[in-house]
């Protein structure tokens, strides 16, 4: 037999947690229908070997059962149109009255309902005292107390919600409202029998009560029933001097409150939490930035320069370098292979997709920080912090996230944007978060530095600095057009009480991000390392198709001059820096390798240190920044372009994004070059004009007003 | 007044939720309701970070001036 229960809970409830404990690794990721919330299925663990089958799905986390968030949205349609066979909802039991707000709603659905008291260990060390019997009876149904975080209760939690699944009985809930609106819920309920199922009658009426939209269109009720519904609503209305869905509201805190004293027994004189004394200092108005400076320099300093990089200096150049690479080599020479076949290989697929997983250490490491920082509840303090500012140009403090994760890799960055509920603010934090420099970019930023600028200590931060104002340049010109326009969405946001932790859960959240950029270091850039090798080694040669000598007579110096012109007017027209820009596009560490291969250096450095001489002849000053520029701000790699698809779910704002970023590029990298070399060499053309041209109309796209919401175009 | 200009530490009833009709139902689901006891934790830059039912909320400038204490 196979039941499909639902778990259901307030974010921040340890929903995940309980989800992991109860499904351990027997978990299956994919997305909503449609939407780009997450959906999360499992397997519980125990009851798979006799022959019965228990699948838990993991709804968003969620307040109420109200049509207003995406999530909400998503679990209703969830719950209503699957009917799973029973919900396990997650209560926190360090806040029961706001969890029970959702409890009031699930049981009003028809479908039995597992309630489970999380962290109770908490509870009692607080001193408090919870009697689930009686609570048990208040909300009419079971309740088991459990602690995920320790693992307590789980295995009984499991059991009694298979047990009430495959018994099939509904839950009655428990509370009742007001006289006048039971009375009227009652006349709803006549109304609509026949139209919806019978055990889903209140949870009907009690929608068509508070006038939900959804409901209403759904159940395409005719105009009589429809005016009988609003005359009970509006004498109701009337009689307790409020709108619908106030008094619902009102009556279920009410009823709440009563379980509450009913069954709870609270310390008599609450002193301020410790969460409450931590959030005083590290949201202190004075502090809150210095703090949050220190904690973000001591996360990059030890994930990038100390620990991250001795990781990945040892992946390339011990692991890679002196192990595998000349082992591979030597054994395939043993055994006779055929060199072309070597070449492809050890120079094409070891070393390409080599060179990128030398960062996934460095990524563990960083990935590991932002994971505890995440689970400790800093996470979302941070976002508070950060939103007054990131409000002044159009984003919100939750922004914030996925350009933090980005400096490692973009494409988890672009994932996370995913908790940002407005729809405005999730789409332009996406299309603005690859600006920030990720890990990948650091070699190019470490060989236009080295190579042009004597190593120059402003060159490493100008290009953070590049991005940054790329980021809040982009937000105020795109807020001030017609598809942004609009102020962002209110903060809201629910934090965390600080707490520490779990290892599993660290690790499991570190992982899931550095798989995600594994994935595509063995599939993306496996298969276009494969390409670029081959069109650098192929070639017309003297009159023939074949493997060639000399690379300027390769196909991809051949697609190179094809294309190199477009590039002429950001000052490096060059085959070979065309070359580079495009295995960009596969993946930003790949730059400083091609470069290296299209000197005829083979193996290079990270930095490229051997080649710095050779750049610096090709290259001048203006142009070689203004080629970082453009690869710091364009379409970032596929896998990142990948993520942005993914995360946007709509192929017109994808292009639209990728369009953006390119153009953006395209200028920004123009007029460096053009006045860069006004500024150096004194030289003025036609290109100077342009650049100024652009800088114009930058300006004005930045400077002008804001459009006038709900103004004329918008009546049109 | 607007809970914005609320003394940090004192426990007050909400007297009145204004806005947007959705944000003021997701206000709710959070636990502020007409009658129910907000505390502000602590202030920056006008936004706040609120205690409200035993759970901690930080919420916009905007939005706490639409929270009648």
């Amino acid at each position: 037999m196979k039941v499909k229960i639902a778990l259901a809970g307030n974010p921040n409830s340890g929903k995940t947690t309980l989800f992991n404990a109860l499904t351990g690794s027997n978990q299956f990721v994919g997305n909503w229908p449609g939407v780009t919330v997450e959906k999360k299925e499992g397997k519980i663990k125990g009851y798979t070997a006799k022959g019965e089958e228990a699948v838990l799905v993991d709804l968003p986390g969620i307040y109420s059962l109200s049509p207003y968030t995406l999530e909400e949205v998503v679990s209703r349609n969830f719950l209503i149109s699957e009917k799973p066979d029973a919900i396990i909802n997650i209560i926190d039991g360090t806040n029961l009255e706001r969890n029970l707000y959702l409890t009031t709603q699930l049981t009003e659905l028809g479908i039995p309902v597992i309630a489970a008291v999380n962290m109770m260990d908490l509870v009692r060390k607080n001193g408090e005292e919870l009697n689930i019997e009686r609570l048990a009876k208040d909300i009419g149904c079971k309740v088991v107390e459990i602690s995920a975080l320790k693992g307590e209760g789980i295995d009984q939690l499991a059991q009694r919600a298979v047990a009430i699944a495959k018994s099939g009985k509904n839950v009655q809930p428990a509370h009742r409202f007001e006289g006048c609106v039971e009375h009227a819920i009652a006349h709803i309920e006549e109304a609509v029998t026949g139209h919806v199922d019978a055990s889903m009658e209140r949870w009907y009426a009690v929608k068509l009560f508070e006038r939900d939209k959804k409901v209403q269109e759904s159940l395409k009720l005719d105009k009589v029933t429809l005016d009988h519904i609003e005359e009970d609503i509006l004498s109701c209305e009337k009689e307790m001097d409020d709108d619908a869905e106030s008094i619902i509201t009102g009556e279920r805190y009410n009823y709440i409150g009563s379980i509450i004293e009913d069954c709870y027994k609270k310390r008599v004189k609450e002193q301020m939490s410790v969460s409450d004394k931590i959030d005083r200092i590290v949201t202190n108005r004075f502090l809150a930035l210095p703090i949050f400076a220190l904690v973000m320099f001591a996360v990059y300093y030890v994930s990038v320069t100390t620990v991250g990089n001795f990781l990945t200096d040892w992946t390339n150049d011990t692991l890679f370098g002196e192990w595998i690479i000349p082992a591979a080599r030597s054994g395939l020479e043993a055994i006779g292979c055929a060199e072309w076949l070597t070449g492809l290989l050890v120079d094409g697929i070891i070393s390409g997709v080599g060179a990128v997983l030398g960062f996934v250490p460095q990524m563990l490491v960083l990935f590991l920080f932002l994971a505890f920082l995440e689970g400790c509840g800093y996470m979302a303090r941070i976002a508070f912090i950060m939103d007054r500012i990131f409000r002044k140009f159009g984003l919100s403090g939750k922004s914030f996230i996925p350009m933090l994760i980005g400096i490692g890799c973009g494409v988890p960055g672009v994932m996370a944007s995913r908790t940002i509920e407005n729809d405005r603010d999730r789409k332009m934090t996406i299309m603005t978060t690859t600006f920030i420099p990720c890990g990948a970019k650091l070699p190019i930023i470490a060989l236009i530095a080295g190579a042009l600028f004597d190593g120059a200590p402003w060159v490493a931060p100008s290009a953070y600095f590049v991005g940054i104002a790329a980021i809040v340049c982009s937000g105020i010109i795109l807020k001030k057009t017609k598809m942004f326009a609009g102020d962002p969405a209110p903060f809201v946001m629910e934090l965390p009480a600080y707490h520490l932790p779990t290892v599993e859960n660290v690790l499991r959240s570190t992982w899931e991000r550095g798989w995600s950029f594994i994935k595509k270091a063995g599939t993306i850039i496996l298969l276009s390392t494969i390409f670029v090798w081959f069109a650098q080694s192929f070639g017309f040669e003297g009159g023939s198709f074949g493997m060639v000598e000399d690379m300027d007579h390769s196909i991809l110096a051949a697609i190179g001059s094809a294309i190199a012109w477009i590039f002429t007017p950001l000052g490096w027209g060059d085959w070979k820096a065309a070359v580079a820009a495009i295995t960009g596009l596969v993946a930003k560490e790949n730059v400083v390798g091609t470069f290296g291969i299209l000197y005829g250096f083979g193996e290079v450095a990270e930095d490229g240190a051997e080649i710095w001489g050779s750049l610096a002849g090709s290259f001048t000053q203006a142009a070689a920044y203004s080629f970082l520029v453009f690869n710091l701000l364009c379409a970032p790699c596929f896998a990142a372009m990948g993520a942005i698809k993914r995360e946007m779910n709509n192929i017109k704002w994808f292009w639209f994004a990728i369009g953006y970023q390119t153009i953006l590029a395209y200028t920004v990298a123009l007029c460096v070059y053009q006045i860069g070399t006004l500024a150096t060499k004194g030289t003025f053309g036609i290109g100077t004009v342009v650049a100024f041209v652009l800088i114009v109309g930058f300006l004005y796209l930045l400077f002008r007003p804001y459009k006038e919401r709900g103004g004329s175009y918008l009546e049109r | 007044m607007p809970l914005t200009i609320a003394q940090i530490g004192q426990e007050l009833p909400i007297r009145k939720i204004g806005g947007k009709e959705e944000t003021r139902r997701f206000l709710e689901g959070l636990g502020f309701v007409i009658g129910g006891l907000v505390t502000v934790v602590s202030e920056m830059n006008g936004n706040l970070i609120v205690k409200v039912k035993d759970s901690r909320v930080a919420i916009s400038k905007e939005m706490a001036n639409k929270i009648m204490v």
